[in-house]
């Protein structure tokens, strides 16, 4: 029993010897050997990694994938002083550690006026965590399309901004988590002449971010425009990477230095925001209708239609749209609309088109274009709304097909010209109109 | 008596120790093995201009200037510089949305346009003819977009025909 005391004793000694080498080896090596670490985290694009490749997305969709940055605010100064001074910044983000497009989710915060931070005595650091600023609208979306508001500070069903919350963020398409948890401590002399303490410490809030963002938009030397600046957020934010292995979000605590960056795209205005449309939100104080304008117009419509006026000048790519075919029986030319012109205007079917033809114009005198009526097929399927022909007193011969299927509703003509074949030319009912 | 407090007290003293000598351990290993790094990158450089003129928004608001006696209401935005736009040797194809402008005005560092959208109610009738003046001019320094109209009403329509169909504006160099 005896031997066993002494034997356990003896490895407890050796134990102990050892943990105070490791111990001594420890010290030695933090204070007088270690050399500086530092890590970068650099948050570029928030792209869901299964999104569609460029060439695979509609127009529509380009507008809302192309581009999403962790960072977005968009800022109308009202500098011209025609509308309300508007601050917006959007947080884009993930739900999940997949980081796929349906795991989007953006939360963003929006201020009218110029907002400027200020401190906020806490009594605890928990205190800190827990606070949402009541001066702003909140709102949140998951498709990027729909948005909902909320202002105040509790019992939100938007997403809080508090230093409590993480967002799981795309670096290196991996996932990491990011949190507001940045503070500084305020040191004085004790009593004014005594030795130094700490005396308070001060706990960032989403209020100071929105306000250096802000700071940093206004100081940008393009002014105002669409631009992209990267912020430096390593004072304000933390970042975590996630551990597969262990399915946990772990904090670095043994980098020396850890700098954070990150993209932030802005729009900054000179005009104040009038409109909800202006908002990234499409909504100003949760209204999305908000509108500055005295008199509303009812601007309540079933369909807009583009008018095209073609005439003897209009060009396609450089090409004229009209081609002219010589008739040696007639001695002139026939006009018609050239393959890529109808082409042109199969793809547009909302296209309202009008032809004005003038027979004396500058442009075929020039030519020597004598132009005696429209040719074969000459705008067949082709939707015209008016054909306007003028000229001096003539004989304007209109061949088989010329203006078939193409729903013309009004000719007009110079009072002088004789119109020719219209019974083989037309296959819809039209008005006539002299000029 | 005394022996017994000695030894409770070294006992403690060495599981102290060793618990500080665990944690000390970790933390070395942790120190030892700490590198540097560098998660992601950022690279904005392809942000501050662009090859060809591409424009696209959710909507477009038109500001009547106070002073402007013109009763005009414009659109205007700056935008980034674009590389390599010479309306003189080359052609190019305005595209507002799903519409091919004709009639463009392209001069070597300049693309003006009109525009002519007529809006229909539910019976067919015509209830606006807006007209609508574009222009683009590519600065040395950036790229400034101007679209512009007269009177409120047809201001108000165009504001409405953008806030639900957007706004895509692409000047493309036909090769």
């Amino acid at each position: 029993m005896k031997l066993i005391k002494t034997i356990a004793n003896c490895c407890l000694v050796f134990i102990t010897v050892i943990a105070v080498c490791v111990i001594i080896a420890f010290v030695y090596y933090h204070y007088f050997v270690k050399d500086t670490t530092i890590g970068v985290n650099n948050i570029n694009d928030q792209l869901a990694v299964d999104i569609k490749k460029d060439d695979e997305l509609t127009d529509e969709e380009k507008d809302i994938f192309e581009e999403r940055w962790f960072m977005e605010a968009n800022y109308y100064s009202n500098d011209k002083n025609n509308g309300v001074q508007l601050q917006e910044l959007k947080y884009n983000y993930f739900t999940g550690y997949g980081l796929t497009e349906s795991e989007y989710r953006s939360t963003g915060m929006q201020f009218i006026g110029d907002f400027r931070t200020y401190t906020q005595e806490v009594h605890k650091e928990s205190e800190a965590n827990e606070r949402v600023l009541s001066e702003f609208y909140y709102y949140d979306t998951t498709n990027g399309i729909n948005w909902s508001g909320f202002k105040g500070q509790y019992g939100s069903v938007s997403t809080v901004l508090n230093r409590n919350q993480q967002f799981i963020i795309k670096i290196d398409n991996r996932p990491f988590s990011i949190q507001l948890d940045g503070k500084y401590d305020t040191y004085g002399r004790l009593w004014g002449f005594l030795w130094t303490v700490k005396q308070s410490t001060t706990y960032f809030d989403y209020g100071d971010v929105f306000d250096a963002v802000f700071s940093a938009i206004k100081s940008n030397d393009k002014g105002y425009g669409d631009y992209y600046i990267t912020l430096d957020l390593s004072q304000y934010f933390s970042i975590r990477e996630y551990d597969k292995a262990s399915g946990k979000f772990k904090a670095d605590d043994v980098t020396d230095i850890i700098k954070n960056y990150a993209v932030l795209k802005f729009h900054y205005d000179e005009n104040g925001a009038r409109n909800s449309t202006q908002s990234i939100f499409g909504s100003i104080e949760c209204n999305p209708k908000y509108d500055t304008s005295d008199e509303q117009i009812d601007t309540t419509y079933w369909q807009e239609r583009m008018t095209y006026t073609l005439t003897d000048t209009s060009k396609l790519n450089g090409a004229e749209l009209f081609t002219y075919r010589y008739s040696e029986i007639y001695d002139g030319y026939f006009v018609s609309l050239s393959m890529d012109g109808k082409k042109l205007f199969a793809d547009m079917p909302r296209a309202k088109v009008n032809i004005t033809l003038d027979l004396q114009s500058e442009y075929l005198a020039g030519k020597e274009i004598k132009v005696v009526g429209l040719d074969y097929n000459a705008f067949d399927g082709l939707e015209i709304d008016t054909l306007t022909i003028k000229g001096n007193a003539r004989t304007f011969y209109l061949l088989e097909k010329s203006l078939n299927d193409t729903q013309l509703k009004t000719l007009k003509h110079s009072r002088g010209i004789v119109l020719d074949g219209t019974a083989n030319a037309i296959n819809n009912e039209y008005s006539e109109v002299l000029i | 008596m005394k022996k017994i407090i000695g030894m409770v007290i070294l006992y403690l003293l060495a599981f102290v120790i060793i618990v500080a000598a665990v944690f000390c351990g970790i933390r070395l290993y942790k120190e030892i093995k700490a590198e540097s790094y560098i998660n992601g990158s950022i690279d904005i450089s392809n942000r501050f201009t662009q090859e060809s003129f591409n424009y696209s928004s959710t909507s477009a608001v038109f500001y009547h200037d106070l002073y402007d006696d013109t009763d005009t209401y414009a659109f205007e935005k700056d935008l980034l510089k674009v590389e390599n736009f010479d309306g003189k040797k080359k052609t190019y194809q305005v595209i507002l949305n799903d519409y091919v402008l004709l009639n463009t005005e392209i001069n070597a560092g300049s693309v003006f346009a009109t525009v002519n959208m007529d809006f229909y109610d539910t019976n067919g009738n015509v209830i606006n003819s807006a007209v609508m003046k574009l222009s683009v001019k590519f600065l040395s320094n950036k790229t400034t977009l101007t679209l512009a109209t007269t009177g409120k009403e047809n201001a108000s329509f165009l504001e409405q025909y953008f806030a639900d169909n957007g706004i895509r504006l692409r000047i493309i160099e036909i090769l």
